[in-house]
């Protein structure tokens, strides 16, 4: 028996285990009522997720590099471009919720104490001009080497 | 006949996704960090899960004092960080998706179950996390608490099995090499002539239902090649670009958030769901007097602290203690939500309370608040706590009389616990 097997063995045993404990610990303190609505929420994870959100992603994916290409936009400007896009996505994704609870109203002012749209306003906007930035750099410096490869 | 369409459609989809970022190597590289995030937000929340529900032989450390601030406060940076590292990883795998066939024999079956387990629930356990920080209860029709708990152990142990199953390829792809990271992943035996090769038209035959596949594999067929006449990215950038995609998005997520957990980061708070220095006392607050239900109990002049030990008891007015021997600690007041802050708490000792009493050395206490229809209203104290220098019934916070809101008229202040041990609207202290 090699190592990975060993260890490929020894993993799934652990796993197993975990799982009978997180099934068991779910049965002992979770209400059997509330079963239906924690499937819910699980099976609508993988839909929401893979459903949605990635084949959106992919959609866009093709989109700019169609628009790249036809644009001769080269690759590392269209990574910027992109990055800037996840970046903001993945922070409206953290953020929004805040900002919706906090206008529906929380338990006291302490909590989500800050303003939250405005907060997000200016973080977009700040990525939009580090997102300028970069793009500028990036133009410089391929400018830059291009003479450097011809001569 | 059908089944093959879809198979088509299915590799289509799969040869399609197929990009740079999406390799074996790489879905080892993020999958590690996604594991040791993980591991660390599993291994500080049973910290705090057995801190605040102790096995009777348990002791917990005193010090540092700022260990449960720490500790929690990973645990909720480090659950904010899975965003965009789970994100990234489902990113990689996803064309993994439409494999086909769908199922191959029953233990690739059960692969496929466990990772549709480990994935649904990993995603419900970071959301539902990340709602309990805004303490958002009414989106979720289950117990926050105890369905985190169990879930913790179902995504360890999928974790695990995960990782068994994938242990040739991330053995392989451990270390980076000029090989292994020449081409992404393609769907077998599917060829991009073979797919460009349906954007042709075939002739419709006398079969209704045959006619119907060859228009959705016309339609398919046309969609996938245009896909697939888009410009092929650059290897070696394009995988460059998604590794800093990611770590630009995990940086931004931490440092914007992790202010509510690390003074450090304050100035960069621009999302946590707590700031230091707000609230009354200078201190943000968790559960309010009138939340608890307190307002009148713990303003009633008439409040006195119970402390009894079997027999022997003693009552104290708010002024009677303010007359005993007053101690100031800086200790930091640390949620299970993962804010914290230092503050300055100045009361008498704990100990010399339960002197007054006749407690003994290895004593631990049962301390009940006003408060009603709690699970935290009474609280157990281990001996550790109860004799430690820094533990005190505190009756100032800041230089200021504490706040109604602090847990006036007097309140526990312990190093090292989570904010729900540190009992307000303190009512009884009996020394068992």
């Amino acid at each position: 028996m090699t190592a990975i097997r060993r260890w490929q063995i020894a993993l799934v045993a652990v796993g197993v285990l975990l799982l009978l404990l997180g099934g068991l610990t779910l049965i002992n303190d979770v209400n059997p009522k509330r079963y239906l609505g924690l499937a819910a929420w699980l099976l609508g994870a993988l839909v929401i997720h893979d459903g949605i959100i990635s084949l959106t992603v992919f959609g866009a994916n093709v989109a700019m590099r169609k628009t790249g290409g036809r644009l001769r936009i080269p690759l590392p400007a269209l990574l910027i471009l992109q990055g800037a896009l996840v970046v903001a996505g993945i922070m409206t994704l953290i953020v929004v919720p805040a900002a919706l609870k906090k206008s529906i109203g929380t338990g006291n002012d302490t909590l989500l104490p800050l303003d939250y749209g405005l907060h997000l306003v200016v973080f977009y906007a700040a990525l939009a001009v580090v997102t300028a930035l970069s793009l500028a750099v990036y133009a410089v410096v391929r400018r830059r080497r291009r003479p450097v490869r011809s001569a | 006949m059908i089944m093959e369409s879809l198979q088509t459609v299915l590799n289509g989809l799969r040869r399609s996704l197929a990009a740079p970022s999406r390799t074996p190597r790489m879905a080892v590289v993020i999958g590690r960090l996604l594991g040791i995030a993980f591991l660390l937000c599993f291994g500080t929340g049973l910290f705090s899960h057995f801190l605040q529900d102790p096995l009777p032989w348990m002791v917990f450390p005193t010090r540092p004092v700022f260990l449960y601030q720490v500790t929690q406060g990973i645990h909720i940076t480090a659950g904010i960080l899975c965003f965009p590292l789970l994100f990234a990883k489902l990113y990689i795998v996803f064309p993994e998706l439409f494999q086909t066939p769908a199922v191959r024999s029953f233990p690739h079956f059960l692969e496929r179950a466990s990772i549709a387990v480990f994935v649904s629930t990993s995603i419900v356990q970071i959301v539902t996390g990340l709602l309990n920080t805004y303490q958002w209860y009414a989106l979720f029709p289950f117990p926050f608490r105890q369905t985190h708990y169990a879930l913790s152990f179902v995504i360890v142990g999928s974790l695990a099995i995960h990782i068994a199953v994938k242990l040739d390829v991330i053995a392989k792809h451990w270390r980076s090499s000029a090989g292994a990271v020449a081409e992404p992943v393609e769907a077998p035996g599917i060829s991009a002539r073979s797919i460009t090769g349906l954007a042709t038209r075939p002739t419709l035959t006398s079969s209704h239902t045959r006619n119907a596949v060859i228009r959705v594999e016309g339609v398919t067929g046309r969609l996938f090649a245009w896909i697939d006449s888009t410009p092929r990215p650059e290897l070696r950038t394009s995988r460059r670009g998604f590794l800093a995609i990611v770590g630009v998005a995990s940086a931004a997520v931490v440092a914007l958030t992790a202010g509510q957990s690390f003074r450090l980061l304050d100035g960069a708070n621009l999302f946590g769901a707590r700031k230091q220095g707000v609230g009354p006392n200078s201190l943000p607050v968790n559960r309010t007097a009138t939340a608890a239900k307190v307002r009148d109990a713990a303003s009633d002049p008439a409040w006195a602290l119970t402390v009894s030990n079997g027999a022997t008891s003693a009552t104290f007015t708010r002024a009677e203690l303010l007359a005993l021997p007053q101690r100031e600690v800086e200790l930091p007041i640390a949620c299970v939500e993962g804010w914290s802050q230092t503050a300055t708490w100045r009361g008498v000792r704990l100990g010399d309370l339960v002197d007054s009493v006749g407690g003994r050395g290895g004593s631990s206490i049962r301390a009940t608040s006003l408060e009603q229809n709690s699970s935290y209203a009474i609280m157990h104290m281990g001996p550790e706590y109860v004799r430690d220098d820094l533990t005190l019934v505190a009756l100032e916070l800041n230089g200021e009389t504490l706040d109604l809101d602090h847990g006036y008229p007097a309140r526990m202040i312990a190093p090292g616990r989570p904010g729900v041990l540190q009992t307000k609207w303190l009512s009884t202290l009996e020394v068992l």
